[in-house]
């Protein structure tokens, strides 16, 4: 009996044993990449859209690969649901139990965020792709300094919330010329910071700020805040909102006949296909910054928007896609050259060194101002012309003339 | 004051859809004792619903209320009978276990619908959601005072049932005192199985009211749940009355917060009021009446 036991205990050590080793061989098989996005929750329309980009990417990446005799690459998804402090866990399931080689995503800027101070914390490369608010890539948000890069672990290949309206303002400098505008706003990170920055370009173009208002995101009834808005009677009203709730404030908007010069949209739900579809009469000649468009003179833009449409269907691509599909190229291009050697050192090398062009924009990681490891990216104003969105700005790059000044009387009518 | 008069006007209307969706949550309380967290997801179920017979059939939302009611009251006694009953018969099983099947139940309902609908938003689009009355310089959307009078229809409906019909009566005898109404011949099993579903199918009717002025995806149903549960404390638990004055309560204290303070702060308002109930008038808002 007792030699039995011995033999049990001699057996199962040696499964073990063998079990480790088989972890270690991990080397052959795909190289795993965490992928940080909302899932569920009332931010899953945005999550599912720039999976399907990762997912598209990830066909064509390894078919490649293989043909080049390389590693296949896995993203492994993590559901933020939309909340920090799950985003939080997730990204510590991908560093700790999925073991991943670094991390991409992150949609929502408080989400990201919180899940930054996690990745910085276990010193795991994070590259952006949506998150927004500007101390995402701010070293000194982390206790860091301008000079820390090489423990920054933080890159973000979006530009952040700050600089969205860059494109706009030269819009509004030569165009429309308002003179007022009242700024509407989420109350979360995204939407706050959105709103000071626009206060500082407002500041900057002699555009009085009449009123600046926030609301929480999912509420019902935005008509007190709105007739608020009309009585002050500005030029042209700017608002940061996800998407849902940008289709409830411009009906209401409709329905309480409020008529300013134009509506601006600061991206984010503005863009997305589903605004147009369920603000319906009412998302007609919004005008919205955004970072993207497919009819952009970039390589690959046109193919990726085809692409995507071909395989899940409906309107396809905002500029969310686009940057969910540049994250997928960047980790391919960064992990091929690490030459096999996937520690987070090698990575974060290749990571510095990143200058390519992806279907969203270049990609190269610089520091300027407080910032550091964040490219820098042109931005665009598009609207919503007879059911589709239409780049009207820079002229020069224009698939559209800009629809101005707009009777809404005309435009509203069913 | 025409600002006023329309925060009033917009108050009002908004509340009135809030009772309706308080009054299913508060009538379950007051019979079975426990909060139903799976009541958003319920309404979801009834949306979802709404939306399929608008989408594909292409029938009016109104008249959809025909069909999703009565469906949702189905599913009402199938959770109650199959799955919450169970667990009030065994005395060793605590009611918290109740609750805790609620969320379950919801979780569910949440990820089926997801399955079946994806995480898509959805509308409804009418030949009426876009018209808009205009009384002087106050603007009236129809969709919404459509909905308010059918609330109030709904509301008063169950009242009268409550108060003058025997199954009624039954309904508030138990909820009153439970062994009272089993000594005196009520079957309790069939009371609860009963409220349950009615409470599902007034909350069915408040999610086939709101497609037409919200929107829909499958995790729509927490917002409506905390507003029910507000209601529910600041109507008084179990009370009809109560839940239609808390309703209205709450519509309007948001509405004139929104509008005169801060549309940031607007859910803040409410929860202002509902402290305030709590810390002067425990009892809710029915202790001031005798129903």
């Amino acid at each position: 009996m007792k030699y039995l036991k011995v033999i049990i205990i001699l057996v199962l050590t040696a499964a073990f044993a063998l079990s480790i080793s088989g972890c270690g061989k991990k080397a052959d098989g795909p190289v795993k990449v965490g992928v940080l996005l909302p899932l569920t929750g009332s931010k899953a329309k945005f999550g599912e859209m720039e999976k399907n980009s990762f997912e598209l990417a990830k066909e064509k990446i390894n078919e490649a690969r293989t043909k080049a005799g390389l590693n296949k690459i896995e993203f492994v998804y993590e559901d933020d649901t939309g909340k920090p402090d799950v985003g939080r866990a997730a990204m510590e399931k991908l560093v700790n139990v999925n073991k991943v080689a670094m991390v991409t995503g992150g949609y929502s800027s408080s989400v990201t965020f919180a899940a930054a101070a996690v990745a910085q914390q276990y010193r795991i490369p994070f590259l952006v792709n949506t998150g927004s608010v500007d101390k995402i890539t701010e070293p000194e948000a982390f206790n860091l300094t301008t000079d820390d890069g090489d423990k920054f672990y933080i890159y973000r290949l979006n530009p952040p919330v700050s600089e969205y309206a860059s494109g706009l303002e030269s819009l509004l400098r030569e165009v429309v010329k308002p003179k007022s505008v009242f700024i509407i706003h989420e109350n979360t990170a995204f939407g706050t910071k959105g709103a000071e920055a626009f206060q500082k370009s407002a500041e900057k173009l002699g555009i009085k700020v009449v009123g600046d208002e926030s609301y929480s995101g999912g509420t019902v009834d935005f008509k007190p805040m709105l007739s608020n808005a009309k009585k002050l009677n500005p030029d042209m009203t700017y608002m940061i909102s996800y998407v849902m709730d940008a289709a409830q404030l411009m009906k209401q908007a409709r329905e309480l006949n409020w008529k300013p010069k134009l509506f601006v949209g600061a991206g984010a739900g503005y863009t997305m296909p589903a605004f147009k579809e369920n603000a319906g009469v009412a998302s007609r000649r919004m005008v919205s910054a955004t970072l993207w468009h497919q009819s952009l003179p970039i390589p690959g833009a046109k193919e990726y928007f085809d692409g995507y449409i071909a395989k899940f269907g409906g309107d396809g691509p905002d500029y969310h896609g686009a940057e969910a599909y540049a994250a997928a190229t960047v980790v391919d291009d960064v992990l091929k050259r690490c030459n096999g050697n996937y520690d987070a050192a090698t990575i974060k090398k290749a990571l510095d060194a990143t200058d390519m062009m992806t279907v969203f924009a270049p990609v190269k990681f610089t520091s300027y101002g407080k910032k550091i490891h964040q490219n820098k990216v042109e931005t665009y104003v598009v609207q919503w012309i007879d059911g589709t969105l239409k780049l009207i700005w820079p002229k020069d790059l224009a698939n559209a003339p800009f629809e101005y000044p707009i009777d809404w009387t005309k435009i509203w009518a069913k | 004051m025409e600002l006023f008069l329309q925060t009033l006007v917009n108050g009002t209307l908004i509340g009135g859809l809030y009772a309706i969706i308080g009054i299913g949550m508060t009538l379950i309380m007051g019979v079975m004792g426990i909060i139903n967290l799976a009541h958003g997801q319920i309404m979801m179920i009834a949306m979802y619903i709404t939306w399929v017979l608008w989408q594909f059939l292409g029938i009016d939302p109104l008249l959809s209320l025909f069909i999703s009611i009565p469906l949702v009251y189905v599913l009402g006694d199938l959770m109650a009978r199959y799955l919450l009953y169970p667990l009030m018969e065994k005395e060793s099983i605590l009611p918290e276990n109740q609750v805790l099947m609620t969320v379950g139940i919801g979780m569910v309902l949440v990820e089926l619908a997801r399955t079946i609908f994806t995480s898509d938003y959805r509308s409804v689009q009418t030949s009426y959601s876009d018209i808009v009355w205009r009384l002087g310089h106050i603007s009236l959307s129809v969709p919404v005072v459509i909905d308010f009078f059918i609330a109030i229809a709904f509301t008063g409906a169950m009242f009268w049932f409550l108060i003058k019909t025997d199954i009624g009566r039954s309904i508030r005898a138990t909820a009153q005192d439970k062994e009272a109404a089993i000594l005196m011949g009520v079957s309790a099993k069939k009371i609860t199985i009963l409220t349950f579903a009615l409470g599902s199918s007034l909350t069915a009717a408040a999610g086939t009211l709101f497609l037409p002025i919200y929107y829909l995806y499958p995790d729509v149903g927490p917002i409506f749940t905390l507003k029910a549960f507000v209601i529910t404390i600041l109507g008084g638990l179990g009370s009809t009355v109560g839940a239609i004055a808390g309703g209205l309560v709450l519509g309007i204290a948001e509405t004139f917060g929104a509008t005169y303070i801060s549309m940031g702060y607007r859910d803040a308002f409410g929860l202002i009021i509902f402290l305030l109930v709590l810390i002067f008038m425990p009892g809710g808002l029915k202790s001031l009446t005798k129903v």
